[in-house]
């Protein structure tokens, strides 16, 4: 068989699941907004509002993400400290965290009864600080990637050419960093536009976005028209964005081999630098899952643990793991396949990407149009889940696959292995831990789903999620503190998701470094 | 003009300069040579003032350097993999140091754009500098460091990733550059023919000390130790003295030692064989060949001899 049938034959079911699940609904919403869609729709000032507020939000999140995160990334890239390591690895935890507990523990702590006292419901801040918690670590990593592949000598070459440290900064290291940054935004931008939980929980009547008005005109007035038009918006700006990101991405140098500036311990006011630093990092990135903890023990003292032996509560448990489960079997074997399929294929690569970047809601909106007879499905549930968690095993798997020098396999079977053992005694060993990391992320992403689990779900497949949110609506201090206890528990998945994904293998510890 | 006074410096229990002390001279060339791994790299950043230093004073015209921050101090340093800016082209590089010395950009590119004709690379102003060559690439690191005049240039490996023809040709070059302006000069260097061929004076370094510093007539004339004459190319080191090609004799009335190793060349051979002194390699022109080892073969004998008035004694370090 040639490399490339080899290629198609692998790829044919993710390629055939991702046109069905994912390319067929979108088109299908295309098909049915551009009928609806009209100039006079655009002209409505609520709806006005909505796209400008949801544009704005976006861009003001982009904004502060960049005057905050780069700072913030240059202590963390330049300074050594205790726990430094800790705090990168914490970065990534956001990845992993459900937007709707990032959005309990924002309303934990500015919201009606929050910790810090300062109501700040109904205004424009609630949804910043949260699109803040979740994007603020993407443009620092970014930006710390950059900086790491800045060599030393270039920034000692700079120095001894009489340039202080600051000038350094803006000759040497912001120009190299630039193009790492505008990526890292491009994503920030997308993530900010098209995000629902957030949106919806900390938005309130006024600062919701296009993504949460397309909810509501689906979900409680049945105006599919006027929903389907502003889908096809919101297609278009993302679809804009992810090419832009695309392409900004194509750019970036590939990381040649570079002796990077070790990080210094910090000196006298550099630890006020510093300090400073982890403090704002602590306020966006780990106050909020704090708050959330707090007010969760606060619920469990006042109510005690029996309110957990609810009959809905243990029906979402047990329909949480029972899908995530299922969503995670799913997307194992579709990642693999299409990573195996990806080798070859950039086209494929850039594939794997669809999930990454298309909103939830519209998804969830054009699978409702395509297949209205399966809308009660439980299948279709599945398939959506798989849908989302998939491509981060096809990517983690694909990663590690490109790193495997293609001489270790086969000096495997010089020394007489047979393909099988090759794979079992070389293979597996070198690819489990990207494997194990990619379903991580997919139970991760199918515990804390939530957008499509509001739109394709029925009563009796209550999960966590859609129970939070549930109870969340509902008046009286009791539904509140459940819904807090219930986010805690979700949270602590999540953080079991985020320990799987970091905690690092024998086999691929880092060698320590000598200096 | 620089001085080092008892400089040491250690990474974890690793010492890099144990106690170095040392001078240069106005306008002299100083190679520090040395083994990979030996500290001489991080002798040229504490100098540069990219690392700190442990103890010890370093002076430059009677000043210390110790509150001098690295981009007041005038010293420009040279790397290995030259460090050019990728984002700027090769006029925005040699400009660099020039504007953050406040120069006003017109000044700085004319000044640039002179230097660059020094050194042969006018026309290259605007060309990336990835497009580069490795020569010009080096042309352009050193036209960079030179056209600020600093008041000492640091030189870390500059021609150890270009090949042997370029190496030379640059080197001979680099050497003339120094030379006409009369510019001090550190550079480190793990290549002895690089370090006699280019420095007026030398410093062997091993273990963060400084064994000998030398001119490299001297060095060669009278190592300090057994470890150094064998580290700057001498093959017959005994601990009495360094066995030079000329201190051995052949002849009927030479003892006999017992022939080793023979490894054939060119024009004649090189033997190594077991004597009273211990092992001595040696080499025999076809001529000489002929007349003193006309059956030579590995385990047969060689008539060999040290004529000990001709040995190299070492040096009191």
């Amino acid at each position: 068989m040639t490399a490339r049938r080899r290629t198609l034959a692998l790829a044919l079911l993710p390629l055939a699941f991702l046109l069905l699940m994912s390319i067929l609904p979108l088109l299908r919403l295309l098909q049915e907004g551009q009928g609806q869609f009209s100039v006079g729709l655009l002209a409505d000032s609520y709806l006005q509002w909505r796209i400008v507020w949801s544009l704005l939000q976006a861009a003001a999140s982009c904004v502060a993400a960049l005057l905050v995160g780069l700072p913030l990334a240059w202590c963390l890239a330049r300074y050594q400290f205790p726990g430094r390591r800790l705090a990168l690895r914490l970065l990534m935890l956001p990845f992993v965290m459900p937007t709707l507990v990032a959005g309990m523990g924002v309303l934990a702590l500015f919201g009606p009864q929050g910790l810090l006292g300062i109501n700040l419901q109904d205004t424009p801040w609630l949804l910043l600080y949260g699109n803040l918690f979740f994007n603020l670590p993407l443009v620092i990593r970014a930006a710390c990637e950059g900086l790491s592949l800045i060599p030393a000598s270039r920034i000692a070459a700079a120095r001894t050419l009489g340039a202080t440290p600051w000038r350094v900064f803006w000759r040497v290291e912001w120009p190299a960093v630039r193009p790492w940054l505008w990526s890292a935004l491009c994503l920030v931008f997308l993530y900010c536009f098209s995000g629902f939980g957030l949106a919806l929980l900390l938005g309130g009547q006024r600062y919701a976005t296009v993504e949460v008005e397309i909810y509501q005109l689906v979900a409680y007035e049945l105006n599919l028209a006027d929903a389907g038009a502003l889908a096809v918006l919101m297609l278009l700006v993302t679809g804009l964005m992810a090419t832009l990101y695309a392409w900004l991405e194509r750019s970036l140098a590939a990381p040649l081999k570079v002796d990077p500036l070790p990080p210094r311990p910090p000196q006298g006011a550099q630890w006020l630098q510093l300090l400073a630093a982890l403090a704002v990092l602590l306020l966006f990135g780990g106050l909020p899952l704090l708050a959330v903890l707090w007010k969760a023990a606060q619920a469990l003292w006042l109510l005690g643990p029996d309110m957990l032996a609810d009959e809905d509560v243990r029906l979402a448990l047990f329909n949480s793991a029972r899908f995530s489960a299922l969503a995670v079997l799913l997307a194992a074997g579709l990642g693999c396949l299409h990573a195996l399929a990806a080798r070859t294929s950039l086209a494929l690569r850039a594939l794997a990407f669809l999930p990454f970047i298309v909103s939830p809601v519209c998804l969830a909106f054009g699978l409702l149009l395509l297949y209205p007879q399966w809308t009660a499905s439980l299948a279709l549930l599945l398939a959506t889940y798989a849908l989302l968690a998939y491509p981060f095993v096809a990517r983690s798997l694909a990663g590690a696959l490109d790193s495997l020098p293609p001489h270790w396999p086969q000096a495997a079977r010089s020394l007489g292995a047979s393909p099988l053992r090759t794979f079992t005694r070389v293979l597996w060993p070198l690819l489990q831990p990207a494997f194990r990391r990619g379903l991580a992320f997919a139970a991760a992403t199918a515990l804390g789903e939530f957008a499509v689990t509001l739109f394709l779900s029925r009563p009796e497949w209550l999960t966590l999620t859609t129970l939070i949110y549930q109870r969340l609506g509902r008046p009286g201090p009791d539904n509140a503190a459940l819904a807090m206890l219930l986010s805690a528990v979700l949270m602590l998945l999540a953080l079991l998701a985020f320990v799987a994904i970091e905690w690092p293998s024998a086999a691929e510890r880092p060698l320590k470094k000598e200096s | 003009m620089l001085q080092l006074d008892g400089v040491c410096k250690r990474f974890g229990d690793k010492l890099v300069a144990d106690r170095l002390s040392l001078q240069l001279a106005k306008g002299e060339v100083l190679a520090l040579l040395g083994p990979s791994g030996g500290g001489k790299s991080t002798m040229l950043k504490m100098i540069a003032g990219l690392e700190p230093v442990d103890s010890g004073r370093m002076l430059f015209d009677g000043q210390d350097l110790a509150a001098v921050p690295v981009e007041q101090r005038g010293f420009a340093l040279m790397f290995q993999d030259f460090a050019l800016f990728p984002h700027l082209d090769v006029l925005g590089n040699v400009c660099f140091g020039l504007r953050e010395r406040g120069l006003a950009r017109p000044a700085a590119q004319q000044q640039a754009r002179t230097c660059l004709q020094q050194l042969g690379l006018a026309g290259m102003e605007t060309r990336k500098v990835w497009t580069l060559s490795g020569g010009e690439q080096q042309r352009v690191a050193l036209a960079r460091a030179l056209v600020t005049a600093p008041r000492l240039l640091l030189l870390d490996e500059p021609f150890s990733s270009l090949d042997a023809d370029l190496r030379r040709q640059l080197q001979l070059e680099f050497r003339q550059q120094l030379q006409r302006q009369r510019m001090p000069a550190i550079l480190v260097t793990h290549d002895r023919e690089e370090a006699f061929a280019l420095a007026d004076r030398v410093a062997v370094l091993k273990d963060g000390r400084i064994v000998q510093c030398a001119s490299p007539a001297q060095l060669l004339a009278a190592p300090a130790t057994p470890w150094l004459a064998r580290f700057i190319g001498y093959e017959n080191v005994l601990e009495e003295g360094v066995v030079p090609e000329q201190a051995l004799c052949l002849g009927a009335d030479q003892p006999l030692a017992q022939v080793q190793r023979i490894i054939q060349l060119a024009d004649g051979v090189r033997v190594t064989v077991a004597s009273r002194d211990g092992e001595l390699t040696l080499t025999l022109s076809a001529r000489e060949l002929a007349r003193y080892g006309a059956n030579l073969q590995v385990g047969g004998t060689l008539a060999v001899g040290i004529d000990r008035s001709a040995m190299l004694r070492y040096a009191a370090a």
